[in-house]
Parts: structure tokens; sequence; C-alpha cells
């Protein structure tokens, strides 16, 4: 276990007047923009949501300094505090818009690029004019990520890349592919290991497209995992020059752990795991079958209970993770806890919504009986999915025991 | 033409890697029903779908063999 001492700090777990409010102003923003038609690209354009109308709400939404608002001032940021950033994350997120942290190429580009990458990459980042596709996984390479066999060789002044990466969710429609590449074959195998932003237009790259099981019938878009398509990626001599290259050479592995570790933290995550157990205690709250109220079974009130309890969980070990973030507390095996904790309790979720909805929870989208646009038939489906993107729970739990309880490498 | 290692079904290099149709941002984007592959001991190598290439991949020296 860590025992190394830290600053203790009085909890306080509610929001000031001014977070408050600046609450009431992103509800109202949401109100007086995210229209039917916006709504409708959201659901229907199949660049994840990002239609020209989406497009041009980040650009408002950047405007208002929405995004990136701990980041420095000099990158378009207000290095103000993590928790105003949660706020407009959860409200946005609620919509179906991502705001935030840009992914975790984001953190990655501040603490370990370039001036120069710092200012190409950072505002376009904020206004959704850039986008980085994760290029991280692999085939044979999947939770094992060291593993990974994807090759950048060194050539004069350049790179040449050759490979392939697996769900590359984002591919066909980023303008960067942000890719861990090995570096240094000889080198220990976290050792050897770079990370590159790559434009998508680059020659030799090729993007093949993999369909969902929640593209047909396509998920509605509230579904957490409802994404209905991703790619893999190719790589045929792909090259670039060094200053690609973000952060030193074979030192790849810390800059992306790192980035994926930040971008675990905040409200898009928690949302991910929470949303469910939201929208089944509303829709069991206003509901009436029969002219009874489920919400007066005590079988159902007991679930549902105990999936809030569990979901407060979640919000507390979030606001932990953010405090450490904020207080530069070194942050390791924190965050891979809450990756165990939230998906598993996402999958608890689906297991009580299919005992309370029964044969309901099967039913998806286009289903004249489907529940809510058959909404928690494809949260079903997308929920197991949490346990596996962005680090799977196996992954998280050796992190805890080896970080958090001092265990060797097994 | 390349061959399946895994169910033997015989794949057309060039139509698993034309063009059809560029992403967003440029890249080229190829018909999925083509078949796929992946650069294994520093060639290319073809696949009729992902499940055979999922195969391949947990006994690469099995297929390699059988060749």
């Amino acid at each position: 276990m860590d025992t190394a001492p830290r600053e203790k700090i009085e909890m306080d777990f509610g929001y000031s007047p001014e977070q408050e409010a600046l609450r009431d102003e992103v509800r109202q923003f949401i109100d007086d923009y995210v229209t039917d038609e916006v709504q409708d690209e959201i659901e229907n354009w199949g660049e994840g949501g990002r239609g020209p109308l989406v497009r041009e709400l980040y650009k408002i939404i950047a405007e208002r300094k929405w995004v990136g608002i701990t980041w420095p001032k000099e990158y378009g940021g207000q290095e103000g505090n993590r928790l105003d950033q949660y706020i407009v994350e959860e409200e946005f997120s609620r919509v179906g818009i991502s705001v935030g942290g840009a992914g975790s190429g984001a953190p990655a580009i501040l603490a370990a690029g370039t001036d120069e990458q710092k200012k190409e990459f950072l505002p376009g980042l904020l206004k959704g004019e850039i986008t980085l596709a994760l290029g991280f996984t692999e085939p044979q390479a999947g939770a094992d990520l060291a593993g990974l066999q994807c090759r950048a060789v060194k050539d004069g002044d350049d790179f040449v890349i050759n490979g392939q990466k697996m769900y590359t969710s984002s591919a066909h429609y980023a303008s960067h592919i942000y890719l861990m590449a090995r570096t240094d074959p000889d080198a220990p195998r976290h050792r050897g290991i770079s990370i590159f932003l790559i434009p998508m237009d680059t020659p030799g790259i090729t993007v093949r497209p993999l369909w969902t099981i929640q593209s047909d019938p396509r998920a509605p878009s509230k579904t957490t995992y409802g994404q209905q398509r991703t790619n893999e990626t190719f790589f045929e001599d792909v090259r670039v020059p060094r200053s690609c290259m973000l952060g030193e050479e074979n030192q790849g592995w810390y800059v992306g752990a790192m980035g994926l570790n930040l971008d675990r933290v905040g409200a898009s995550r928690y949302l991910i795991s929470v949303r469910r157990d939201e929208d089944i205690i509303n829709y069991i709250k206003e509901t009436e079958f029969d002219g009874d109220s489920p919400a007066q079974d005590p079988a159902v009130r007991d679930k549902l209970a105990e999936l809030w309890i569990e979901a407060q969980v979640c919000r507390l070990m979030t606001m932990r993770s953010m405090s450490l973030v904020n207080r530069d507390v070194n942050f390791t095996y924190e965050g891979s806890a809450e990756k165990v904790w939230a998906p598993e309790h996402g999958v608890r979720t689906t297991e009580t919504i299919t005992q309370i909805l029964g044969p309901y929870a099967q039913l998806l989208h286009g289903s004249d009986e489907a529940i809510e646009d058959g909404l928690f038939a494809h949260n079903v489906m997308g929920a197991f999915q949490s346990g596996i993107n962005h680090g799977s729970v196996q992954v998280m739990r050796d992190q805890v025991a080896r970080r958090g309880l001092g265990m060797p490498r097994g | 033409m390349a061959k399946d290692l895994v169910c033997g079904k015989e794949i057309d290099e060039s139509d698993a890697r034309a063009e059809s149709g560029l992403t967003r941002h440029g890249a080229s984007e190829v018909d999925p029903t083509k078949g796929t592959r992946i650069f294994h001991d520093g060639a290319w190598m073809y696949f009729c779908g992902l499940e055979c290439r999922t195969k391949f991949l947990a006994s690469p020296a099995t297929y390699l063999e059988q060749a």
C-alpha cells in the first residue's frame, strides 16, 4: 500500500455558488443551442455525430472557454479549476456532446510536446478542428499494449512506419492519428516505444471500417458505448519527419500511459458508467404498468437504491482522482481502481435493467414495442465494452496490485 | 493472388487494398468485404476476414508450417 505522506485537506463534495452558476449557464446554453436539428445530427451523422452543425457548435463552446479550462492560457486554456471542467463536461455529455480534455492525446501533448507541437495542436483541439484517432491497440496486442509490433524505423531525418492498429474508432473523421510504434525492437518491451502525431492524409495510411453490433439497428444517441463504427488502420511505408514524434525517442510508453491515466479523470468517463442507472431510475419513476408504478415495488426500489449507492462510489472516486491531479499528487493506481469499479458497476446495472424490464430490455431500436427507442437494450450491449476500452479491468487490477499494494510485476 | 493461410481461400491483394473512398481528412478507405491483412515478420499477409486472421495470430507457427 502506498503509505507516502500526503497533504491532508478538508473534504467538501459540494459546489461553490460560482460553480452552480456555471452549471446553470451551461444548461441554458444547451437549451438555446442544442436544437432538434443538432440532436438529429448527433444521432445520425456517421462521424461520431460531428456533422456541420455540431462542428460549428464546438467552435462556439470553445469561444465560451468551456474546453481545456485547466490548460495554460497561452494555448487557449484558462488555468482554471478541474471541477469547473467537470461540470461543463457533465452537462454536455448528457446531450451526447463530448467536450473537455480532447481524449488522452491532449494531456500527453501538454506534458511532453514541444512548444511547436503545443501551438500546432492545442488550440485546434479546443475548437474541434483537430481530432486525434487513438492508434495504440493492435490485433495481437490489445490488453497487452506493450506487445505492440508496429515498427517505426529511422531513415535519415525521417521514420518509416509499417504495421497496423485496431479499434482506431475515429480514424474515418480524425485529422491525425496519435500513434504508438516500436522504435527499438531490442530494448525491453516498455522501453523501445515512441509516440507520433501523424496527419491522416500522409501517403500509406489506409482505413478499413469495422461495423459494430450497435450499427444495425443503430443505437440511439444516448446509448453509452453505442458507437456504430470503428476501424482498423494500416501503415505501409508511411514516412514521417522526426518533428512528428511526441516526447523523447523510446520513451513513448510512459507518455502514452500518463495520457491514458489523465484521460480517465473527469465527467465523461464517470457518466459512461452511471448514465445507464440514471436512465432506468428516471424511466421507472415516470412510468406505469397497468396503472401501477413499478417504483412502488419493493424489489425494484431495492435494486435501484443499490445502483444509486454504487454510482455515488463512482462519483466519489472521480472526485478524489480530480483532487489528486489538481494538487499534482503522483497519480498512479487511483485512476486504475476507478476504471475497475465504474465499468463493472455499469455491467451490474444492465443486469438490473434486464431483471426489471424483462423482455422489453431486449427490444432494439426500430421495434414498435421498444422502450425509449431501444435505449435500454442498446445500453445492455454497450456495457460490456467499457470493461475493455482504454485499459481492460484485468490490466487495471494488475496496476492496483503493483502500484497500490506494492506487489511485484507478474 | 494471396492465399488465406487459415481457410485456404484466395485473396486478391489489389482488391483488398483498392481505395473505395477517402476519410474526412484524406486517408484511403478500403472495402471491408474484400479481406484484411497483417504486417507479419516484415511482409503483408492477407486473410478473408478478421476470424481467420485472429486464428492465425493465436498460433502463427502452426499455420506457417502448414503452408
